[in-house]
């Protein structure tokens, strides 16, 4: 019997050398393990004098479908009820969703316990910091977020950070962040920061003088980012739908929603 | 870990190619020259893959040296460098290309001008005021970015040379064996004396 | 029988809900702290899975591109430490910022730069400079530039292998080691010396540096050749560039010396000093 069932058919199956020689071709492995999608979507932030705007479109994709015209990539932190009332830390995450609402929920948790332990609110700096070490604790299985903190710091001055996903961070005056950071920073850098603009009254060469930034008023940030958005979604095919904003100052977060183009 | 640099000045071109001939990890010969002369005025020096290289320079040179035969003038260095890239540039277009990096130093007698080309195995070509292949270029370019100026006189130039071999004997991690070391300028090409013998350690 | 009556005669629900004990757990599960328990994929291989996930050096369509850190260099002279980097972080060939501190203070008197994982080197030596505060507080006096760095070396050492990127120097003056500089890298490596480079730009604020390096250096030519380096490696490397950040460590602590736009440095090099002469303005 042993006998016959080794003569198996010589097409029945691929042999022993053409299975090894196919596994030891220079193919890259494919692993199996992939938990991560991209939904899309762009946030930024900018921060002024004394408050600091957090806004993101509300589109949720996963390729070329969208899941939903209202999913918030933007969270009040903290605060009392499950409106977060009197909550005065915003934080914006983009990338993937799944991933962005653990992050929100840990850190939520945290502030929360913090003001119950320590009877006053965390501070933005204490809650970046904070935020860096959550992403940080994920180093070897990261969250797929790109990550924006935003509110008023203990001088009152509006405060923003800006979190790469394994929890490098940094104080910024802007940042935009997901899909269209590439359509929308560069902008942000003229505007805001006032990158190659030269003072025209300034001579040539040596002599010119670039223009130095200073912190810009509520309305005038306000317009910077519903221009930077209404023209992400001109050419960006994962941005669109609403446009959500958070402006936070000293007396609490004020929440606008607009609509963009829902095409 | 071949070495080729390449300093303009005033009224020269410096060019200097390492020694050591490399095929794995032995150093077949320690006194190799990585140049070829190609009329009176141009000096061409290569890198690359071994076989290639010194076939494609005598290629070259040959056909240059015809042109001056039978039309009883050289080719300017712009001229030479033009001929060059589409040499390089049809073979790269063939079934055999030549992998080989070159620059090619010479002096305009017209123009009373020394010039300096880079061209790389994909056949880019451009004038340069200095220039280096391979390693070299990591370490040297910075180097000379801050202390090559256009006019320089040739003993400035030699000093910036030294400055450059010292560097890469400071960091490469391999010996390339010093420098073949020759100038090119209204009188043609002559090859100098390099003593560097000196060692150097990173600090 | 006493212990029988006691055991029944408690209300049934006492062991509902959360002990003291448990709370504290609970509040410690929410909040872990600064701590050395990592998250890990559960895969077999952790390593070779988050290479998959974020190397985009061996393949540009990774999911997660994290940010890298680039040009940074000190070294040991006379009058104390310079330490000197760009300030550009890359994902890909996205420009991710052009204002990033790679000068970590880690205290008043030790310095850190960073090259590699920008989350890495901030993380770690941040951890370091908590290791640093608590050897004072144990021991009653500042803790060796030597001891430091080994405490870094040490912990990046135990990670080796799981995908950790830094290329790290630690800069400090104390009292018994004088200025100290240690280079330490997330293979394990740690070194002491007098001048080193890290990251993609090395090679050219090498070139520039040995050059004119001596350890009689003053203070002020210190200072320009450190300058003048970063801004060498930001020329001619794609992946550095933005703004100088140049300190001074010295017997009394770090003293900053401005983070610097290089762009008019540049110019000024080129059009006053007649550097760069390869730049050319006019096209002919």
């Amino acid at each position: 019997m042993a006998s016959i069932s080794s003569f198996a058919m010589p097409s029945e199956a691929p042999t022993y050398s053409f299975a090894a020689a196919q596994s030891a071709s220079g193919q890259p492995r494919q692993h199996g393990f992939y938990p991560y999608t991209d939904n899309g979507g762009s946030t930024l932030g900018i921060s002024g004098d004394s408050f600091t705007i957090l806004a993101g479109d509300t589109r949720s994709t996963s390729g070329y479908n969208i899941n939903t015209r209202y999913a918030p990539k933007l969270f009040k932190l903290g605060g009392s009820g499950p409106n977060h009332e009197g909550s005065k830390i915003v934080l914006s995450v983009v990338g993937f969703a799944a991933d962005g609402n653990a992050l929100q929920e840990r850190l939520d948790t945290i502030v929360k316990m913090y003001k119950y332990q320590h009877g006053k609110d965390i501070s933005v700096h204490a809650c970046a910091q904070r935020l860096s070490h959550i992403l940080y604790n994920k180093r070897f299985f990261p969250y797929y977020v790109h990550a924006i903190l935003g509110g008023i710091d203990e001088e009152g001055k509006g405060a923003l950070y800006s979190y790469d996903p394994v929890g490098s961070y940094e104080r910024e005056q802007c940042r935009a962040a997901g899909a269209a950071a590439s359509l929308i920073m560069p902008f942000l850098d003229n505007q805001v920061n006032l990158k190659n603009q030269y003072d025209p009254n300034s001579g040539p060469g040596l002599e010119k003088v670039q223009r130095v930034p200073k912190p810009l008023d509520r309305t005038t940030v306000e317009e910077i980012v519903r221009d930077a958005f209404t023209s992400a979604v001109e050419r960006h095919i994962e941005v669109g739908d609403g446009l959500q904003m958070m402006i936070i100052t000293k007396d609490g977060i004020e929440e606008v929603y607009t609509p963009l183009k829902q095409d | 870990m071949e070495v080729l640099l390449g300093i303009t000045g005033k009224d020269y071109c410096i060019i200097a190619a390492s020694k050591a001939a490399m095929r794995g990890a032995t150093i077949l010969k320690a006194s190799d020259d990585k140049t070829r002369s190609l009329n009176k005025n141009t000096l061409m020096a290569y890198s690359g893959e071994a076989g290639d290289t010194v076939n494609f320079a005598e290629y070259i040179q040959a056909n240059i040296q015809l042109y001056s035969m039978r039309n009883a003038s050289d080719l300017s260095p712009y001229e030479v460098s033009s001929f060059v890239r589409s040499e390089l540039a049809k073979a790269l277009r063939s079934r055999n290309p030549y992998n080989v990096n070159l620059l090619l130093g010479g002096f305009d007698s017209i123009k009373e001008k020394p010039e300096l080309y880079w061209i790389d195995y994909l056949a880019s070509s451009a004038k340069v005021p200095y220039a280096a292949h391979g390693y070299a270029q990591y370490y040297c370019l910075s180097l000379l970015d801050k202390h090559h100026h256009p006019d320089i006189d040739f003993e400035q130039g030699m000093k910036i040379l030294r400055m450059c071999t010292d560097e890469l004997k400071r960091r490469l991690p391999i010996d390339f064996k010093g420098v073949v070391v020759k100038v090119i300028d209204k009188d043609g090409v002559r090859e100098l004396e390099y003593i560097d013998d000196k060692q150097i350690l990173a600090p | 029988m006493d212990a029988l009556v006691s055991r029944y005669s408690r209300p049934a629900f006492q062991n509902e809900g959360y002990s003291k004990e448990d709370q504290q757990q609970a509040l410690q599960d929410v909040a872990p702290p600064l701590s050395l328990n990592f998250a890990l994929p559960p895969v077999a291989s952790a390593a070779s899975w988050l290479r998959a996930m974020t190397d985009d050096h061996s393949n540009p369509n990774v999911p997660i591109k994290i940010a890298h850190g680039t040009t940074t260099l000190a070294f040991r002279f006379k009058g104390g430490i310079i330490v000197a980097t760009d300030s550009r972080a890359t994902a890909g060939n996205w420009i991710a910022s052009q204002t990033v501190k790679k000068v970590i203070e880690i205290n008043p008197m030790l310095l850190g730069t960073m090259a590699g994982g920008a989350a890495d080197c901030q993380y770690w030596l941040a951890y370091l400079g908590m290791q640093c505060r608590l050897h004072e507080l144990r021991q009653k006096r500042r803790i060796s530039v030597a001891a430091a760095s080994k405490i870094l070396a040490n912990l990046v050492y135990s990670y080796k292998g799981m995908g950790l990127s830094m290329g790290t120097m630690c800069a400090g003056v104390t009292p018994t080691e004088g200025p100290a500089l240690y280079y330490i890298d997330s293979d394990g490596t740690r070194l002491a010396g007098n001048l080193f480079c890290v990251g993609s730009g090395q090679t050219f604020a090498y070139g520039v540096l040995d050059a004119e390096y001596k350890y009689e250096l003053e203070d002020e030519e210190a200072l320009e050749l450190g300058r003048r380096s970063i801004l060498a490696a930001t020329h001619r490397d794609a992946y550095s560039g933005g703004y100088i950040n140049l300190y001074h460590v010295k017997e009394s602590g770090w003293v900053k010396h401005g983070f610097t736009d290089t762009n008019p440095v540049f110019w000024e090099t080129k059009l006053k000093k007649g550097e760069f002469s390869n730049v050319t303005a006019n096209l002919d």
